[in-house]
């Protein structure tokens, strides 16, 4: 599945879609989603006061482990380790996670790709190391998309639903009790999706 | 009583002292002067026959001077609520671009405006509105809210109503409103593309004309004083507006002014301000306290009022 392959936004008015199309466009650039989505459909409905989106997400990896992103050494003589780092993105993570458990002060970085801990313990730690998780991109989606529709649905349509399984997550909101019929017609969406969406 | 023309003179810091004793000699006043590192904005009202003097001092120092329609109107942008729905594009960058051509703006965020049935203004926020001089609605994308439902957020509301949406509608069709301008919706970026500039650059231009209505409205029956006037002579006799760090510690209105000072304190000093006249300025104007705040509003009342105009 491509990013974005699919990307359909309806409503009854063809202008209207295009600005939510735009702000839906912004929103997934600002929270940088759209290398997670796969297909995403949103319905507007204005007149009943209704907003639902399917979405369905491509594989996002797994967790991050220190091994994953980083080459790790022993320096029993110096008694410090020495981690060059080959993906760069995580080194917010891997800090913080660093920092934690060594100090702030036992932990320097000679230059952007070379992080140095001194420890007493330098085999150890990096045996502990190499598997400490550092960061899982599945919690942060999880926490991004919810931000995301919260952001791209009209302000006071603040009676919510969602649904996030797997790869695929539902969101319906209105202003009014939500109708189950709603909420299932969001389901056929992804449904829909999931075959292929219409094209 | 000589006709004031507005204008803003953008120019280097170095020498503009100049500009400002020419303004005084030929009884023009400064209504807001913004000095930022080496660049000074000075907005000053000048007497219309002294505008090519003013120009040439202008010319001299190398600064610009451009016509500023909305100078000495205060203007309160309402966003439905201050949610990041509509903060801090678009409801900001209408407020923003409203300064260009010198104008006040207040953003006023309502404690319920959102959605469609739910909506609601409250008395306070209504009187709150209503010190200003024109109110800017910023609305949504959905047609169908700005016409049947949010209209019922200007209840209550006697200043002029301007309200921006995303669809392209006509003004007739937004009940209540006095104008309304398309392709200012809700957005999540800044509005800087071609149609999106022209949207705002049409929304300035009514404005402007609304101001110009008001200001023809008002010189059927002129106020008692002007406030530019009332402004000068509180920046003289009362010192302590020098230590007032807001943006705008006297804000113009186009018929009164806002001063920026507490009420509690300085109330009583601003009605006995004396004009060379012999006059009291609790004569020619309703001191009140302000909803803003803590501040002081004055409203000028009109000759008829008073029986003379000074």
């Amino acid at each position: 599945m491509d990013s974005l392959e699919v990307f359909d936004v309806e409503s009854a008015i063809v202008s209207e879609q295009e600005f939510y199309r735009k702000i839906i466009e912004d929103n997934l650039a600002s929270l940088k989603l759209a290398p997670a989505i796969g297909r995403i459909k949103v319905v507007l409905r204005p007149e009943d006061s209704l907003f639902q989106m399917a979405i369905l997400l491509r594989d996002v990896g797994t967790r991050v482990t220190t091994i994953d992103i980083a080459d790790m050494e022993a320096k029993p003589v110096a008694r410090e380790i020495i981690i060059s780092i080959k993906k760069e993105q995580y080194i917010p993570e891997l800090l913080g996670k660093l920092w934690e458990r060594y100090g702030k002060a036992n932990i320097s970085q000679p230059d952007r790709w070379t992080v140095a801990i001194s420890t007493d313990k330098p085999e150890q730690e990096v045996a502990f190391l190499k598997d400490m998780m550092v960061a899982d991109p599945r919690h942060r989606l999880h926490e991004n998309l919810v931000d995301f529709a919260i952001r791209v649905t009209p302000e006071g349509f603040r009676v919510r639903y969602h649904l996030y399984k797997g790869n695929q997550f539902i969101f319906v909101a209105s202003e009014e009790a939500l109708k189950h019929r709603w909420i299932e017609e969001a389901g056929a969406m992804l449904e829909e999706l999931t075959k292929g969406g219409k094209k | 009583m000589a006709v004031l023309r507005p204008y803003l003179y953008t120019g280097g810091v170095h020498k503009h002292g100049l500009l400002i004793e020419l303004l005084e000699d030929v009884g023009g006043y400064i209504i807001q002067k913004v000095v930022t590192g080496t660049e000074v904005n000075l907005i000053m009202l000048i007497p219309e026959k002294d505008v090519p003097v003013v120009k040439k001092q202008s010319d001299e120092l190398l600064g610009m001077m451009v016509e500023a329609p909305l100078t000495g109107v205060e203007i309160a942008v309402v966003s439905p609520t201050l949610a990041s729905h509509h903060l801090p594009h678009s409801a900001c960058d209408v407020a923003e671009y409203l300064r260009h051509p010198g104008a006040n703006t207040n953003m006023i965020g309502l404690a319920r405006g959102m959605g469609r049935r739910v909506s609601l203004s409250m008395d306070y926020e209504r009187k709150l509105i209503n010190e200003h001089d024109i109110a800017v609605f910023t609305f949504g994308s959905f047609s169908d809210c700005i016409i049947n439902k949010k209209p019922k957020l200007f209840e209550g509301i006697e200043i002029p109503i301007v309200v921006t949406g995303g669809p392209d509608l006509k003004t007739e069709e937004v009940p209540g409103a006095d104008l309304y301008v398309g392709n200012i919706g809700r957005t999540s970026h800044r509005l800087r593309k071609t149609e999106e500039v022209n949207a705002l650059d049409k929304l300035n231009e009514g404005i402007g004309k609304i101001a110009d209505n008001i200001r023809k409205q008002q010189a059927k029956d002129p106020l008692a004083v002007l406030p530019a006037r009332v402004m000068k002579e509180i920046e003289n006799q009362v010192s302590e507006i020098r230590t007032v760090l807001s943006p705008a510690p006297l804000t113009l209105q186009l018929n009164g002014l806002r001063v920026k000072l507490p009420y509690d304190e300085f109330h009583e000093r601003l009605e006995k301000l004396e004009f060379d006249e012999g006059v009291t300025l609790s004569e020619l104007a309703d001191i009140s306290k302000s909803k803003m705040k803590n501040y002081i509003l004055i409203k000028i009342k009109s000759k008829s009022d008073v029986g003379f105009s000074i």
